[in-house]
Formats: structure tokens, sequence, C-alpha cells
């Protein structure tokens, strides 16, 4: 089992990596929120980035979709650098980033939040004279279906519960055919049946797309993941599968503690 | 009745309306209500940019007041006795000074290509949109957002206040410009008091309310709403908000700026009054009391708010409390209907239609 799990993994890092970053490093007020940070995303992979609270994951991802600047290092996108070219360009060279609460256009239907998060024209004077299709294009309509939104299009966001806002919130991004997907703890605030759909439509994304996912939740992640990175005081402690994350002593030490390794 | 066919009737009913006004308006009737509706122009604006991108501008009235002196400093050099150089530069000239445009005072060459009446059309419109670029310019890529926006383009209306009373050998200073020439284009003269200027004012009205529904109701409408709503989440879906604010900001300037003409073309006159702060806050509050996610709304907020605010003025009582009663309406409308006249018209016209289905499902339930 264990052989498996480790070939699988060997085999994600020796394909071409979608995403690499380079030492990369924040500080707030001279505190290292995030420290040489070395992380390499192959295609197609799925990865569950872990660590408690304040180990510095959602910086992580702040830097990763330009929301932070770093103050050392470098990330890079297949052969570009895209290490400080703003949010909005980031966003159009190919990563999505979906929040931990879901943010949406709330006062606008399912349908428009689609419309807008499909659309590749962006810039202001493409737009001028566009016009807007009253009904979904076929694209819109499968990523509805995907994310099981296709009976709330013409409704409002602010009318939807909150799994469905984040299921919205995905959908949105899934939208934008990003090469990568940053989703930061996509299951939080979700009930029971709500996460087991999230955990299913996370691996369906996985092998067409390349994700990156927070987690808190272990039995979550040890559903969906193939590969942890463990990230400890704003450095990454360890990387492995699930099984030998938990094995691994200093991550015991740091981070998961006897008491969730008795559930495992 | 869906809110699409009420609001389609609405707007042809509202320009029916207007066109058909000065048949039964005496010539001091037509003036006024011309004037309220260049007000409405300003207050398409400042839906354009409050009620669609959430970008709340206190400093229209910089805008308005420079179209309406771009237009009036070209019709200041139309009277013959401003030739070659106006009464209001002789006045203020050093003793020795050249009597020239180029030199008479200082600064006195930009006033130049306003011999020009098409310069000057050109400017009122140009010139605004030029400012509010370069204000929106540096307001928006250093993300400055929601109250900190008003309160910088507040500053700005006050700086050009300030700035055209303290050059009064350039600029006429606190009495600004007055003793207008009448505008004539290609022999034809635009009368103030007559349906020639009302027309003019009320056709813009029409044209400009008709292409920024056409523009708005489009991609980038739905964009800006976007931006409105959540500014992060539209910028990581790719878009460059600040160009679209800019955008929409510029817009918005100069269609102040295109009012501010019609202003002059009906007062003639242009004072730095226009650029008062006071001005710019009625502004947004025609467009708030009619609705400011709404063009139309908006434009209807303007002309009651102003024509109510005149019957008022002729009465001794409410003539001291109005501007009292101004930022009453404003707090109670913020308070009790955010959508302003034109959310208490969809509301109607939904129940209504709700109503109506419901009646409809009714009758075929016992028909069946």
């Amino acid at each position: 089992m264990n052989a498996v799990h480790k070939t699988s993994h060997v085999a994600a890092a020796s394909a071409a990596p979608i995403l690499r970053t380079r030492n990369l490093t924040v500080r707030f007020d001279e505190f290292p929120a995030v420290r040489d940070v070395d992380l390499s995303i192959a295609d197609g992979e799925l990865r569950v980035i872990i660590g408690a609270n304040g180990a510095g994951k959602s910086t992580l991802l702040d830097l990763l979709c330009g929301k932070t600047l770093p103050s050392e290092g470098e990330i890079w996108l297949h052969d570009r650098n895209i290490t400080g070219i703003g949010e909005a360009a980031i966003a159009r060279s190919g990563v999505g980033r979906k929040f931990q609460t879901p943010t949406v256009f709330k006062d606008m239907t399912v349908l428009e939040n689609l419309q807008v998060a499909s659309s590749r024209r962006v810039r202001v004077f493409q737009n001028l004279f566009e016009r807007v299709k009253s009904g979904p294009s076929d694209k819109e309509i499968a990523v509805a279906e995907r994310t099981g939104l296709l009976g709330s299009m013409k409704r409002k966001a602010s009318e939807l519960s909150h799994g469905q806002l984040q299921w919205l919130e995905l959908a949105m991004v899934l939208s934008q055919d990003p090469k990568i997907i940053l989703l930061d703890e996509p299951a939080a605030g979700m009930t029971a049946a709500e996460t087991d759909k999230t955990a299913e439509l996370l691996l369906d994304l996985a092998g067409g797309h390349t994700v990156l996912v927070i987690e808190h939740d272990m039995a979550f992640v040890r559903r969906i993941c193939r590969t942890i990175t463990v990230m400890h005081q704003g450095a990454v402690l360890a990387e492995g599968t699930a099984e030998e994350i938990e094995c691994n002593p200093a991550v015991i030490e740091a981070y998961l503690g006897s008491a969730t390794l008795s559930h495992a | 009745m869906t809110y699409r066919t009420a609001s389609i009737i609405a707007y042809i009913v509202f320009f029916a309306v207007v066109l058909a006004l000065p048949l039964v308006l005496n010539s001091f009737w037509t003036n006024r209500v011309a004037i309220y509706l260049v007000y409405s122009i300003c207050a398409i604006g400042i839906s354009m940019s409050w009620g669609y991108a959430g970008i709340l501008s206190l400093g229209q009235g910089l805008f308005f007041g420079m179209g309406a002196y771009m237009l009036a400093m070209s019709l200041t050099l139309a009277v013959p006795d401003n030739n070659p150089v106006p009464q209001l530069m002789l006045l203020n000239m050093e003793p020795d000074a050249v009597r020239d445009l180029c030199c008479v005072t200082t600064g006195s060459f930009l006033w130049i290509p306003f011999r020009s009446v098409a310069v000057g059309m050109i400017a009122g419109i140009v010139v605004p949109c030029i400012l509010a670029a370069g204000i929106g310019y540096v307001m928006f890529k250093r993300r400055t957002t929601g109250v900190y926006v008003s309160i910088i383009t507040l500053a700005f209306a006050l700086i050009g206040q300030l700035l055209i009373i303290n050059n009064q050998p350039l600029t006429g200073g606190f009495n600004g410009l007055a003793d207008l020439a009448l505008l004539e284009i290609g022999g034809f003269e635009f009368d103030p008091y007559g349906p020639s200027a009302y027309y003019a004012v009320a056709f813009t009205l029409i044209v400009v309310i008709l292409l920024a529904r056409y523009m708005l109701a489009g991609r980038i409408g739905q964009v800006l709403k976007a931006i409105r709503e959540d500014e992060a989440r539209a910028r990581y879906l790719g878009y460059d908000v600040e160009n679209y604010k800019l955008f929409i900001f510029c817009v918005s300037a100069g269609v102040a700026g295109l009012a501010g003409m019609l202003f002059t073309l009906t007062s003639e006159f242009a004072t730095p009054s226009l650029m008062a702060t006071s001005l710019s806050i009625s502004m947004v509050i025609w467009a708030a009391t009619g609705g400011r996610a709404s063009l139309l709304g908006a434009c209807i907020g303007a002309l009651i708010v102003n024509f109510v605010g005149s019957l008022a003025s002729e009465s001794a009582t409410f003539q001291p409390v109005w501007p009292i009663i101004l930022g009453l309406l404003f707090v109670v409308v913020v308070l009790f209907m955010p959508n302003g006249i034109a959310g208490i018209f969809k509301a109607f016209i939904e129940r209504s239609g709700k109503a109506e289905r419901f009646a409809k499902a009714e009758l075929s339930a016992r028909e069946a």
C-alpha cells in the first residue's frame, strides 16, 4: 500500500511542474509569515497543505494569487515568472483562487456571476459594446451542472445557502479555465452531506485540473489527497503521502498530536 | 406586465412629457424646466458612477463647472465689446500691459483657443474628462475606495472653486462670467427662454440616457456591477478593476461637463458657485431620491427635487429651511428607500405582476 502511494507521488513529482516557488518569503513587520517555501506542483496534481492556525497556509495562497507581495523569492507558472505582476494579470495567466469565506457578487444572479467569471474578454474597450446573453452558454450550463447549481441559475446569490455559495465561488473559479486552482478550506462551514459532495467534486476535478487545497479536517484530507505538504511556522515541515505524514515524528510533535492520530 | 415592459413604457412616457412640456409652459417656466433637465443630466452622470460602479463622487460640481466655464469663455469672446480682450481682463490688467489676449493678464493666452465656439463646446466635454482621468488615475491606481473617494473628489472641487475665485484677472473671479452672447450654431440662435434652448437640452438628455442605458445594459454594466459588489473578486477573475473605474468616472465627468455647457446655454452665466460643495451634494441627493441604480429614476429625482425646491423658494416660510428639508430628505431616502422612487416603482410592478400570475393560476385551476 505504502509503495503504491510512493510511486504515484514520485510519478507526479517527475511530471513537469505547473507551479514552482523559489525561496518564497514574506515578512510582516520583520515577522516571517512565510519562510523560504520551495513548492513544486505537477500538472494535474491534487495537493493538500495542512498546518496549525498561523502556520502560513492562507498567506502562502495570498502570495500565489498576488494578494500579498512577497518580500523575497519568485513564483513561476509554467515558464513565466508571475511574481508581482498584479492580481488581475496573475488571474489571467491561469491562477484561480477560491477564498475561505465565499466571495461572490451577492446582488447578481448565479448566471450573471458565471457570466462575469467565464468571459475571457476582460478589457474595458473590448466590453464597451459587448452585449450580454440572456441565457446561459453551454460552458456555463456544464459548470453549473458540475457544482449542482443548474436549478438555481436565476436566483440571486444572496438567496443561496452557505454551501451553495461555496460551490458558486468554485464554479466561478472553474469558469475561468485556470491552469491551477487554489482552494482555501473548501469544506469550511458545510454540513456533512455538503462536505461529502465537495470531496467528490474535488476528486472529480483532480486529473483534469491542478488543484492546491488548504484543509484542516484530516478525515477530509485523507479522502481526497495524494500528496500532503505540512507547514509549520511559515516553513515547509514535511511533504509526502498521508501515511508518511502521519508517521512523521516532527509532524506529530508540531501539528497533528496524539489525539488526531488516534483517529487514524 | 413584466418590469422590463413597464420600464420601457416609463421611458416613453417620460420622453413624451419632456418633449410636450414647452407647448404648455410660458417662457419663464420653459427656461426653469430646461435648467431642471440640465440637472437631470447631472444626475444621470452620478447614477452611472455611483449607482452602477459604487464610486460616490462629491466633486461632480467640478466637472459641471468646468463644462459651464468652457462654453462661457467662448460666449464671452463672442460679445463684440469683448474684442480683442474681454472687459473683465481690461478691469484687472496692469496699466502698461499689451491689450492682446496673448498677454494682457497672467495666463490670458489660455483663452485664445476659445475664440472658436466649436473649441469651447469640445473643451466642455474633453477638459472635464481629462481632469477626471488625472484625479481618477491617482485615486484608483492607489486603490482608494469608499468614503475616501468622496473626500478626495470633494477636496478637488473646492480647490477648483478656489483657483477660479482667486484668479480674477483670468477667470472673472467670484463674479464669474456673465453678459454672454447667445449660442449660435450655423446661423441658428439658441434662445434660453424659448423652445430652442429647451429642445437642445431635452434632445441631449434623451440621447445621453439612451446611450448610457445601451452601454450599461451590456457587458460593461455587468462588470461594473460586479466591481461594485466585490472589487477583489473581480480582480481575481482577471479584470483590471482600476481601468473600469477610471473609465466610468471619466464618462460620468464628461456627462457632467456636457450638462455644465447646457447650464451656460440656459442660464447665461457661469460662476464658481457651480463648483460649491452644496451643489455637488445636491446632485447626489437628486440621484438618491430618484434611485441611484436607475438612470431614469435619477433623472426624475432631479426634476422633482428641483421643482419642489423652486416652489419652496417662493414661500417665505419654506425658503430659509429648504436646505434642511433637502438634508432630511437624503437621510430618509438612505434609511427607508435605498433604491429611491425607481425602487418603489419596481417593487410595485413586481407585486402586481405576482398578483396577476396568481389570479391567472387560480382561474385556470377553477376551469380545470
